[in-house]
């Protein structure tokens, strides 16, 4: 009975894995465990999605580092495969650490597997922190709304926040480099959201061409050919902190960055040849 | 920093708990000048004749003067409020009238008192809450959203916001409020380190957030640095590190029994209540969502460096439960 207990424990829990260390960083990063899911990574950004990242070599090495991208795919494989690309192919393998959006950073069973490869809840006071104490940052200032958008919406960047990574990266000093990422939008794309379904659940649930259908099958990602493009850095070195409180300025640097995205985007969905291979 | 000053004649409010009864008699080992008055209904054995106890109940409602007239008799200089409840009962009413009431009390009559010139309120990091929106750090100037279903928390966090106005219309006193995370060690003892104690420990099925230890010592040195130096406002204290839930039950070699929240919540609701008298998630959102807090101001204002990291706490609380059972 006791051994019957203890096997299903481990099963649900699966707390008894062996490689989970005992030192973490301040924000839950497990370095041991991404070890052992580094094999995971690399399965999929080489086999599944066949990540193409371009620009790598532009992203500086030795100064605070604010990613910019376009959310899209539902659950945050994007913000992992940018964090993976990085630390793969940039010669400081350095790792950002990615932002994600408050129902995934305590969403159950998401939330402790997300929190020791790196991701961290969005918000204003853990990004400046990281920054802080330097670490890279992946942002995704559309949030929710780049998340859970329609399928016929795809690369179509939404309202890109309220600026907030402006006002960081102006605080901060930070570089911010601008990353669109092609692929992510096919991974689940999103046929319709059941508008009732966050209030009963909780969560979104999303209607995808597999999920609910398949079941548990459904919740395989499908794997589109990605790619991840890395823009031109753009600094803020010259620009007066008390900036970082001015709305206008932010407001119009949003929109700058934001179009270079969007255009990063087109060029970069114009280049493929199909969604499944390049 | 200097060392700074203790002060002469130290008054303190709730003995029999860990902070009040543990500080006077760390105090009156220490520092022979130190003279310690008690205010409170009755004292612990270990302190009988080394301090001298006055009576008073802290939830009369004219307990504000009868306390300013001992602090002005007594001519003390400082007082050190501890009169909490460490474990929530179900007498809520009761707690309430204690924690709050007598909390207000208190405050009234350190300002009333001519000699007093520092208040230092055993508070707790609970106040934050624990809320799935919490930043991974809690600075001390976060809002306190104590958790709606516990009653203690709910008054601490009231207590605190009246404490703050209370400072701000007595700017000639130092009041201090020290937000200590979950306390683990040797001896110390609430709900907290009884839900830990046993070899399978209840956790919720699909969460495991970052916690955060702070060793029995390490708060009994903050409260004595508190008394010595001048460190205005609230101050966070937890040890070094902080280490998700999972890890810190292997470290212990204990059992977790996940459970799903909405069962959990379900099951214990009465048992919850009888004991407590709040629902289960008042303690059990703690072990759900992150509430981890930023220490660096009680380092820099207090220059308080814990000795012991959030896994050299819990350790010592394990291994100490361990040595029991085998006595």
């Amino acid at each position: 009975m006791l051994e019957l207990y203890e096997g299903l424990r481990q099963r649900i829990s699966g707390g008894e894995r062996a490689g989970i260390s005992y030192e973490i960083d301040q924000f839950g990063l497990d370095p041991e465990y991404l070890e052992r899911a580094g094999g995971l990574l690399d399965f999929l950004y080489d086999r599944w999605w066949r990540v193409r990242a371009v620009g790598v070599s532009d992203i500086p090495e030795d100064e605070p580092v604010l990613f910019v991208a376009n959310r899209s795919g539902v659950l945050p494989y994007d913000g992992l495969m940018i964090a993976h690309a990085v630390a793969r192919e940039h010669p400081t393998h350095r790792r950002p650490r990615f932002l994600i959006a408050d129902w995934l950073a305590t969403l159950p069973f998401w939330q402790p597997l997300l929190t020791r490869i790196g991701g961290v809840r969005a918000c204003q006071e853990n990004a400046e922190r990281l920054l802080a104490s330097g670490e890279w940052v992946v942002a995704f200032p559309e949030g929710q709304k780049g998340a859970l958008k329609r399928y016929h919406d795809r690369y179509r960047l939404q309202r890109f926040g309220r600026g907030g990574f402006v006002s960081l990266a102006v605080r901060r000093r930070a570089v911010v480099v601008p990353v669109a990422v092609v692929g992510g939008e096919e991974v689940h794309p999103v046929l319709y959201l059941p508008p009732l379904a966050p209030h009963l659940l909780g969560v979104p649930l999303t209607i995808t061409p597999t999920f609910p259908l398949l079941g548990p099958l459904g919740l395989i990602p499908l794997p589109s050919q990605w790619r991840i493009r890395f823009g031109e850095p753009i600094r803020f070195d010259d620009v007066a902190s008390e900036r970082a409180d001015d709305p206008l300025y932010v407001n119009r640097t949003r929109e700058r960055v934001r179009n270079t995205i969007q255009d990063l985007l087109d060029s970069e969905v114009r280049k493929r040849r199909s969604v499944w291979t390049d | 920093m200097s060392s700074g000053e203790l002060p002469k004649r130290l008054a303190i409010t709730g003995l029999g708990t860990f902070v009040g009864g543990r500080v006077a008699e760390r105090l009156l080992e220490r520092e022979p000048e130190i003279e310690v008055i008690a205010l409170g209904l009755h004292l612990p054995h270990r302190l009988e004749g080394r301090v001298r106890l006055h009576r008073v109940d802290l939830t009369e409602p004219a307990a504000d003067s009868v306390l300013a007239e001992i602090l002005e008799k007594e001519r003390c200089d400082a007082l050190l409020h501890a009169a909490f409840r460490q474990t929530p009962t179900r007498d809520v009413e009761g707690s309430h009238e204690l924690e709050l009431i007598g909390s207000l009390h208190v405050m009234n009559a350190t300002a009333a008192a001519s000699g007093m010139r520092k208040l230092v309120v055993a508070s707790s990091a609970q106040v934050y809450g624990a809320y799935p929106d919490n930043p991974n750090f809690l600075c001390e100037d976060h809002r306190l959203r104590a958790h709606p279903d516990s009653h203690s928390m709910r008054d601490r966090a009231e207590m605190e916001g009246l404490l703050w106005l209370f400072a701000e219309r007595h700017p000639q006193l130092v009041v201090t409020s020290l937000r200590p995370c979950w306390v683990a060690g040797p001896t110390f003892d609430d709900r907290v380190v009884r839900h830990f104690s046993g070899r399978t420990v209840t956790t919720l099925l699909g969460y495991d957030p970052l916690m955060q230890f702070l060793h029995e010592e390490d708060l009994l040195r903050a409260v004595e640095l508190a008394l010595r130096r001048d460190a205005p406002g609230p101050l966070n204290l937890a040890g070094d590190g902080a280490l998700p839930l999972s890890t810190l039950l292997r470290l212990a070699g204990k059992r977790s029994l996940p459970l799903p929240h909405p069962l959990l919540y379900r099951i214990d609701f009465l048992n919850s209540l009888r004991r407590t008298g709040d629902a289960p998630q008042a303690f059990y959102d703690y072990l759900r969502f992150l509430w981890v807090v930023d220490t660096s101001r009680a380092r820099d204002l207090l220059g308080f460096q814990p000795e012991y990291t959030t896994k050299e706490a819990w350790m010592s609380f394990v291994v100490s439960r361990r040595l029991r059972r085998y006595r």
